[in-house]
């Protein structure tokens, strides 16, 4: 009777469109829109070129060192080009700037000065630029005397020749700016990537979205349910049977559709969820148990339509996600670190967490809060449930 | 009339599943928008940074320190490795310096010594690491041509000092000014999501067969039957958009009583018409009521993701950009995102503005004439 | 005969309302018993309750002479269902279907197999074991439902109004399905609100309403209860109103209705009724013709016990 009711319940989700979708379709679509909008965040930030304007005065024209510099980073063959250039006088910046034509301009009287409407992060790189070549420029005032002082001591060719001079200062300092050797090593345990974590909410969405399955798989087992519950009860098979094929059939479903979602993300998608085989799958098996029992809670407790059973399981879940940063992660921060109560009850954000805590720390002692929270969390809305599965008479039906 | 009844009955037999999923959707924008994400607008704010010294605090080491604190929030955790991850996790601090033993010696020596570091890898952090880069160019600079350690620490602070001003002409409330657009972007996901699937619903349940019999066989003729449709279903639409405005208005206070916010109210209105449209196509397309979710949430949360209404749409690769034109979404969140920097209104400015809203308008146009086609394709082979 | 069921002071209450008010009756062997009531009468509860789905508050029902509980198992193997409404799997075909529910109650697969053909035999669905149950029609679908309930050949068997909103070749085609059923020696309880097939196919009949028994016994029983003894119909066109006051004054009469150009004339006994009727047409002249005498129906019957009509 196990194996029949198991094998009956599993063709019947299989075959059920709209759980196959919301299960297997539905985080691929999702993911698949993630991978879009995330792929190339931060490659689209180093290629994204800045239109500006330089005051093309005198002041400007007779600064070598901001001539070049700018020259060099606006030039379409450097790799590392960064500014679109614009040479004009103020007055054409000034309107420029004010048709939003260009983020901001660079105007050298005394001490250069750059003008901006906001501050943004274009705005933020050319101050930044800007302030390093007028250092750099401070950098060659400083030590012209000492070099000189130096070269001219080794060779006293120089105090007649003093443009040659003046070049060779110049190239060694250049020479010293361009060596960039600042030694620091990054160290972070992984890249926190922003596009990680929507994929660890998507993982948590399918897990609950799971519970779609268990519902209606229960829902056609009990009496008081639906029509077949009837019918299923009224059959000389103890109820217990019943119900925990059809929950195991449930948690069957729900995990291939994990497997082909973790399966597209990883070969497709080529999302990276870190090394620790067995800890994945823990974390998947028992995320996957919370959306079980989700379902299984729904569908025992609550008495209306399927559909609407549906219903709050979706916004249940998409509200957790919401929580753990599907939206955007700040939200998680947010929540984390001011109400962290609804965190630490929310089950989509315990397995975010799990997922997160997993890659990033190198000990395990937050995956197992997170693990034992999902645990904690099916096992209080499997006995709550209990009690109505267990019943077999009704008040009504 | 009868129409407007039965929307009633319908309508409140779906009652809470209707006021959850608006309820969800409103409190979604405004939490949204009260994380006011400020990693967009950060000239002014300085990075949290923990330094971890194991050196001693003394000549260019302690000049190196100084030079951080006096341009970043130092944040105080003890020196625990899990309270330092927590603390990038939570974004309690973006950057955290490790200076090595030896450091001051070895950096006279000319040894180049490794300064690790830990990063949260986001703008403020950034910021963070062109800080350093640039002390620790700078003082390679001085290092590899000057001997004496307080002329090296002297060049360095007389270089570093030179800043660069920065003139912001725009005399816009910024700060405020981007959370209208983030706002306002996030409501995108709520209208479209509230609109298609509520309409979706009525009108699936309107398709029932039973009533549909009805109201073929009844004496008012199916274009009536729409045009009452549209009203009821128009109500519900502008009753959703209103509640959005009112929380804006409530969350967000003065700055929507500017042009800018008045532009923004009128551009989430002719919005709403196309969700609203654009709902009434889909209710037409879609057959099943088990449907209505799944394409709700792939319509609502693609469009979203797409064209930047929860990631920047200056973050989004262009291709990603391409295919969003196609989509009414990106419309209506462009002029969001013109409005957040728009300074002065006239003719030329609002241009782009008006056309982006009469884009809208014709998806919206468009839909209602895709709809009407499939419709009355539908009455023929009814 | 031998009690199938027995059922003693069945009491079931809702919040204020008592939806089974103190029922007892007996079902015997081999028998088609016929439960009859209106909407609400309390039909379907006893049905639920005797099955045991429902908890009542007071009563005690046996079933095969042992006490019934969820758990007995025993009992249920033999006991088959078709509820009102059609409780099928979306998802599985027509066969998968009744192989499903007919595989809680029998292991093995030949023997299985065999029952299910059976019953697809019975229902008439042989070309239609692969259709899904959104490819068939309202009575195909009512004759599935069926053959789910019965496929484990059940020697006690419940069915709640099988053939509401069903054609007539299905009804049919039902009915004598359920005639076989009893051949076969099975016991029957038939809920319905068609009286035609409570005649067609009860030896006894339970007529109920607000949760208890009103009358039971045989269909003449029934009908011997009826106040009711004969109804006559003439037609006859225009006739004056005048005679139809006359005609109320006559012994024996209970109600007269003129309308369309038919006289009806319910008597509450006495013979010769006829006879006066005709020797007062030629009397007064008046011309007539299709004039016959009806017996009364069930339907009568439970008219004049529950003062409502049957309504669907």
């Amino acid at each position: 009777m196990f194996i029949h009711n198991f094998k009956y319940i599993l063709k019947a989700l299989f075959k059920n469109k709209m759980l196959i979708f919301w299960t297997f379709a539905f985080p691929i679509i999702l993911g698949t829109f993630f991978n879009m909008a995330f792929s190339d965040i931060e490659k689209n930030e180093m290629l994204d070129i800045i239109d500006i304007a330089v005051v093309n005065n005198n002041e400007f024209k007779d600064s070598v060192i901001f001539t070049e510099i700018f020259k060099n980073l606006s030039d379409k063959n450097n790799d590392k080009r960064i500014f679109n250039t614009k040479y004009v006088n103020e007055e054409e910046a000034k309107n420029l700037l004010e048709d939003d034509k260009i983020s901001g301009y660079l105007i050298i009287e005394n001490s250069p000065k750059v003008v901006v409407t906001t501050s943004g992060i274009n705005e933020t790189i050319l101050k930044y630029t800007t302030e390093e070549v007028s250092q750099y420029e401070e950098i060659i005032k400083n030590l012209t005397n000492k070099i000189a002082s130096e070269e001219i001591s080794t060779n006293s060719e120089y105090l007649n020749n003093l443009d040659e001079l003046n070049n060779k200062i110049y190239s060694r300092i250049t020479k010293l700016i361009n060596e960039n050797n600042v030694n620091i090593k990054n160290i972070s345990s992984n890249n926190l990537s922003y596009t990680m974590i929507e994929f660890y909410t998507l993982i948590a969405m399918t897990c609950l979205y799971g519970g779609i399955l268990s519902m209606s798989a229960l829902n056609c087992n009990l009496a008081n349910q639906s029509k077949k519950g009837c019918r299923v009860q009224m059959s000389p098979t103890s109820k217990k049977i019943i119900v925990f094929s059809s929950v195991l059939a449930s948690y069957l479903t729900q995990l291939v559709g994990l497997i082909l979602l973790f399966i597209y993300t990883i070969f497709v998608l080529k999302v990276d969820y870190g090394n620790n085989l067995p800890m994945i799958t823990l974390l998947s098996l028992v995320g996957s148990l919370a959306g079980l029992s989700l379902g299984i809670f729904i569908s025992s407790v609550f008495k209306t339509s399927e559909n609407t059973k549906t219903g709050i399981i979706l916004a249940f879940t998409m509200f957790g996600c919401f929580l753990s940063g599907m939206m955007g992660i700040t939200m998680k921060y947010i929540v984390d670190k001011n109400i962290p109560i609804l965190n630490k009850i929310n089950p989509a954000n315990m397995i975010t967490d799990g997922f997160y805590s997993l890659y990033y720390y190198d000990t395990l002692d937050r995956f197992y809060f997170n693990i034992i929270s999902l645990l904690i969390f099916s096992a209080l809305l499997i006995s709550i449930s209990i009690n109505s599965l267990r019943r077999q008479k009704y008040d009504s039906i | 009339m009868i129409v407007f009844k039965t929307f009633l009955k319908i309508l409140n037999k779906n009652k809470f599943i209707i006021i959850m999923y608006t309820a969800i959707l409103i409190f979604f924008g405004g939490m949204n928008m009260s994380t006011n994400d400020k990693s967009t607008n950060f000239v002014t704010s300085k990075p949290d940074v923990l330094i971890i010294n194991n050196d001693e605090d003394i000549g260019i080491t302690k000049n190196l320190i100084d030079y951080i604190k006096s341009n970043s929030n130092i944040i105080d955790i003890k020196n625990d490795e899990d309270a330092i991850n927590d603390a990038l996790f939570y974004r309690d601090v973006n950057y955290i310096i490790y200076i090595p033993t030896n450091f001051r010696s070895y950096f006279l020596e000319n040894k180049n010594p490794q300064i690790e570091i830990k990063t949260t890898g986001d703008y403020q952090a950034s910021l963070a690491e062109m800080m350093l880069e640039r002390y620790l160019k700078v003082a390679n600079i001085y290092n590899s041509i000057l001997d004496n350690e307080d002329d090296i620490i002297e060049s360095i602070n007389n270089t570093l000092s030179k800043e660069v001003k920065a003139e912001i002409t725009s005399k816009l409330d910024t700060d405020s000014l981007s959370k209208v657009t983030l706002f306002y972007n996030f409501s995108n996901y709520s209208i479209l999501a509230g609109c298609v699937y509520v309409i979706c619903l009525i009108l699936s349940s309107f398709k029932d067969e039973k009533i549909r019999k009805r109201t073929i066989i009844s004496s008012t003729n199916y274009k009536k039957i729409n045009r009452n449709l549209l009203i009821s279903n128009s109500l519900f639409a502008l009753i959703l958009w209103f509640f959005y405005v009112i929380l804006s208005l409530v969350l967000l206070g003065d700055i929507m009583f500017s042009i800018h916010g008045l532009i923004c109210i009128i551009n989430s209105f002719i919005f709403t018409i196309c969700a609203l449209t654009l709902a009434f196509l889909l209710a037409n397309l879609i057959n099943s009521k088990d449907a209505i979710n799944g394409i709700v949430n792939v319509v609502a949360l693609g469009s979203s993701f797409l064209c930047g209404a929860f990631v920047p749409m200056e973050w989004l690769p262009d291709s990603v950009i391409k295919i969003a034109h196609f989509l009414p979404s990106y419309w209506y969140i462009k002029t969001n995102e013109l409005l957040k920097t728009m300074e002065i209104f006239n003719f030329d400015t609002m241009k782009p503005i008006i056309i982006n809203m009469a884009v809208i308008i014709l998806f919206s146009i468009g839909f209602i004439i895709i709809t009407n086609y499939f419709s009355r394709k539908k009455q023929k082979f009814a | 005969m031998k009690k199938i069921i027995e059922v003693k002071n069945l009491t079931k209450e809702y919040k204020n309302l008592k939806a089974v008010d103190n029922l007892s009756f007996e079902v015997y062997q081999g028998e088609i018993l016929g439960l009859l009531g209106p909407n609400g009468s309390g039909k379907s509860t006893t049905i639920n309750s005797i099955l045991s789905l429902l908890n009542f508050s007071n009563g005690s029902i046996k079933i095969f002479g042992s006490e019934m509980n969820p758990d007995s198992y025993e009992i249920k193997k033999n006991i088959g269902v078709v509820f009102q409404d059609v409780a099928l799997f979306e998802e599985l075909t027509a066969y998968e279907n009744i192989d499903y529910f007919c595989g809680l109650y029998i292991k093995d697969k030949k023997i299985r197999q065999k029952y299910i053909e059976d019953a697809i035999e019975l229902v008439g669905l042989n070309d239609f074991k692969k259709f899904y149950p959104k490819q068939l029609s309202g009575g195909l679908l009512r004759r599935l439902n069926i053959a789910c309930g019965i496929a484990h050949k059940p020697k006690l068997i419940f069915l709640d109004e099988p053939t509401v909103a069903v054609d007539p070749q299905s009804r049919n085609n039902i009915l004598d399905g359920i005639k076989k059923l009893r051949d076969n020696g099975a016991t029957i309880i038939y809920t319905t609100h068609y009286m035609e097939e409570v005649e067609i196919l009860c030896n006894r009949v339970i007529i109920i309403d607000k949760g208890k028994v009103l009358a039971s016994g045989t269909l003449d029983e029934l009908k011997a209860l009826s106040l009711i003894e004969e109804k006559i119909s003439i037609e006859v066109n225009d006739l004056d109103l005048k005679y139809i006051e006359e005609i109320k004054q006559f012994r024996n009469v209970d109600e007269v209705v003129y309308d369309d150009n038919h006289l009806i004339i319910s008597y509450e006994k006495g013979k010769n009724n006829i006879i006066k009727l005709i020797d007062y047409l030629k009397d007064k002249n008046i011309t007539y013709n299709n004039l016959y005498v009806m017996r009364p129906t069930l339907n009568d019957v439970f008219l004049s016990l529950t003062g409502k009509e049957l309504r669907d």
